[in-house]
């Protein structure tokens, strides 16, 4: 017993200081660093200014912002729309489907993403598999420009974050009680109600996770834009990069980075709100 | 038993640092064989840890943000030599340990971003001009920068995934300097880009060749090394050198100022100026060699070779990049101007 309490504490501990060291610390100096001075010879200077910030939603800055947020809501919905149903159907099938489905999803991360998106342009380009077939069955007779455009970048997000949509859904469909669904309907309820007022509500965070996790690294992964857009996109998280690598303005690159991280509590606290609202308020059924 | 293996294992570590010379180099990717690295440590015993960058401007961050240690040895290019050496980056070189000095082409020698060659010997060097795919009608028309602004070229031009590169197009053609310094003629040229970003396709320095070999391309702005491996695979590819002026670099081995192992890295320096080394490198890598004794001992279609090697007429049309200084804001500004469109 006294063992057991040891080690529970112990491996709490651990967590906690990991946590520390590898989270809090890193975010806390990216915030120290978006409120310092610019400095050309020295990355930056210490110092108290929201004017970075400020430069950030200003003209061309803010038109980065806000394309790459359109592109990651656009990813978002588009993996939305094909996760959902195929949750739906992994949450009804058999065990043994469920499984082998399961692991289907998973298989690609056995391969590293970036190696994942260069296969990709593989199949993009004006001879590849995309072309070819299309060519073979006759329904185009000039090779379609695929490769380094916005739809390629689009095409790639959605294709490595897909399974971090499809995950979240399926738990939370797994979880809701089809008898619920039943009672509603034996209680006069129409499709659309029970959808709206039952099924919804009690899949909401689990929407809200799969969107989070697609959403966000929909504004950050900066390689897919640099591989499948020919370096013609910009991400949130391209935009980042230059700033730390290119013009070396940190100060500028940490306030973006900022603006993610504000973006993602903005998400949680809606996570955190439709959970609340399933276990404490009239939802609790 | 527990501290017994404890202490064989400090011993191992300690003895493997202290009896094995180690050498940290950090090159540009797709610049190095690895067998260079191997006999190097056949011959002297110094085990050579190569980690590779794509841009000058990462490397950089990385030297400076380690305080100038870390590595034995970086390649920076000739702008980026000036301005480490104005930064305190690079330490000097002790050219008494450098015995194959003299093998150096003494027109790459004394250039204005290290006049003395105080801090730096030259490792590659090359051009950047345009390549055009001739099987593409319209491609096989251009002939200068100029051209690369032609309407009829949408869709088919890939530029350099670089500031200067880019910015140093619409300079040479308005005439100025790859180095101007003048924030109101950078603005100017900045605002010849957008009808020639619209003709781009993709902007690549990692392996532009490829994009022109898949034909998603039919004329690129690349590096002459590039361009003859990719004449090379594809005949109807040639190299041009616009009559409006273009980009030549120099690579340089360089010293950081609290680099570690300083002896272990004039050797390797002084192994790499050694022709037959140099010649392995250059034939591996078709960029054009300083070294002249290497020259020599490469294949003759190399040696004849134009775009590895251009005519003295053709490289006087060349300009070297030099650091901007403060001017580099100008530059900067538009690049994000370009990128955004």
């Amino acid at each position: 017993m006294r063992r057991d309490g040891l080690f529970r504490r112990l491996v709490i501990a651990a967590t906690v200081v990991w946590m520390a060291v590898f989270g809090v610390v890193p975010n806390l100096l990216v915030l120290g660093a978006s409120v310092s001075h610019p400095s050309p010879t020295t990355f930056l200077s210490p110092g108290f200014t929201l004017g970075n910030y400020a430069l950030l939603l200003d003209g061309i800055h803010a038109q980065i912002l806000f394309s790459s947020l359109k592109l990651s809501a656009a990813v978002t919905a588009i993996c939305f729309g094909l996760a959902y149903p195929f949750a739906a159907l992994l949450a009804r099938a058999g065990r043994r489907t469920r499984h082998v489905l399961l692991v289907l999803v998973v298989i690609p991360f056995w391969t590293n993403s970036l190696v994942r998106t260069y296969a990709m342009t593989v199949l993009l380009n004006t001879s590849g598999l995309v072309n070819r077939v299309l060519f073979a069955l006759g329904l185009i007779d000039a090779p379609l420009t695929l490769l380094y455009t916005t739809g390629a970048v689009v095409a790639g997000l959605v294709y490595t974050l897909l399974p971090f949509m499809i995950l979240p859904l399926y738990a939370a469909l797994d979880r809701f009680d089809p008898r619920l669904e039943e009672a509603a309907r034996d209680l006069g309820a129409g499709r659309f109600q029970v959808l709206w007022y039952i099924k919804l509500p009690l899949v909401l965070p689990g929407i809200i996770t799969g969107c989070m996790l697609v959403f966000l690294p929909g504004l950050g992964m900066f390689y897919v834009a640099d591989v499948l857009g020919g370096a013609k996109t910009m991400l949130v998280g391209n935009f980042i990069r230059d700033q730390f690598l290119v013009t070396r303005q940190w100060p500028l690159g940490a306030a973006a980075s900022t603006l993610l991280t504000m973006i993602m509590i903005v998400l949680l606290l809606i996570y955190w709100w439709s959970q609340r609202r399933i276990h404490e308020g009239k939802l609790d059924v | 038993m527990m501290l017994r293996w404890l202490m064989v294992l400090i011993a191992l570590l300690v003895s493997s640092s202290v009896l094995a010379a180690e050498l940290y180099v950090y090159n540009w990717s797709e610049y190095m064989p690895d067998r260079i690295l191997r006999d190097f440590q056949k011959e002297t015993g110094i085990k050579v840890h190569m980690s590779t960058y794509d841009s000058n401007e990462a490397m950089y961050a990385k030297v400076k943000l380690l305080g100038a240690k870390g590595y034995d040895i970086v390649v920076p290019s000739t702008d980026y030599v000036a301005r480490m050496i104005r930064e305190g980056l690079l330490q000097p070189l002790d050219k008494s340990k450098l015995t194959n000095l003299h093998n150096l082409d003494p027109r790459l020698l004394g250039q204005s971003f290290d006049p003395t060659n105080t801090y730096s010997v030259p490792y590659m060097w090359g051009s950047t001009a345009i390549a055009i795919n001739t099987q593409d009608p319209v491609a096989a028309q251009v002939r200068s920068l100029a051209d690369l602004w032609k309407p009829e070229l949408q869709g088919k031009l890939l530029l350099p995934n670089d500031m200067r590169g880019v910015i140093g197009l619409a300079l040479k053609r308005m005439g100025r300097s790859l180095n101007e310094r003048d924030p109101a003629v950078v603005a100017q040229a900045c605002d010849l880009l957008p009808d020639v970003v619209r003709n781009v396709r993709l902007f690549d320095s990692d392996s532009p060749k490829q994009a022109l070999l898949n034909r998603e391309v039919a004329v690129a702005v690349l590096w002459n090394g590039e361009a003859f491996i990719a004449s090379r695979e594809n005949p109807a590819i040639q190299y041009i050198y616009p009559p409006e002026g273009f980009s030549l670099w120099i690579d340089n081995l360089c010293i950081p100022k609290n680099a570690r192992n300083v002896e272990a890295a004039h050797r390797f320096i002084d192994y790499l100026l050694r022709p037959e080394v140099a010649a392995r490198i250059a034939e591996e890598f078709t960029y054009s060699s300083p070294n002249i004794p290497a020259r020599a001992l490469l294949d003759p279609k190399v040696q004849a070779s134009p775009v590895v090697y251009p005519p003295d007429d053709v490289l006087a049309r060349g300009e070297f990049e030099t650091d901007l200084g403060p001017a580099t804001a100008a530059y900067e500004q538009c690049w994000m101007r370009i990128k955004t469109k």
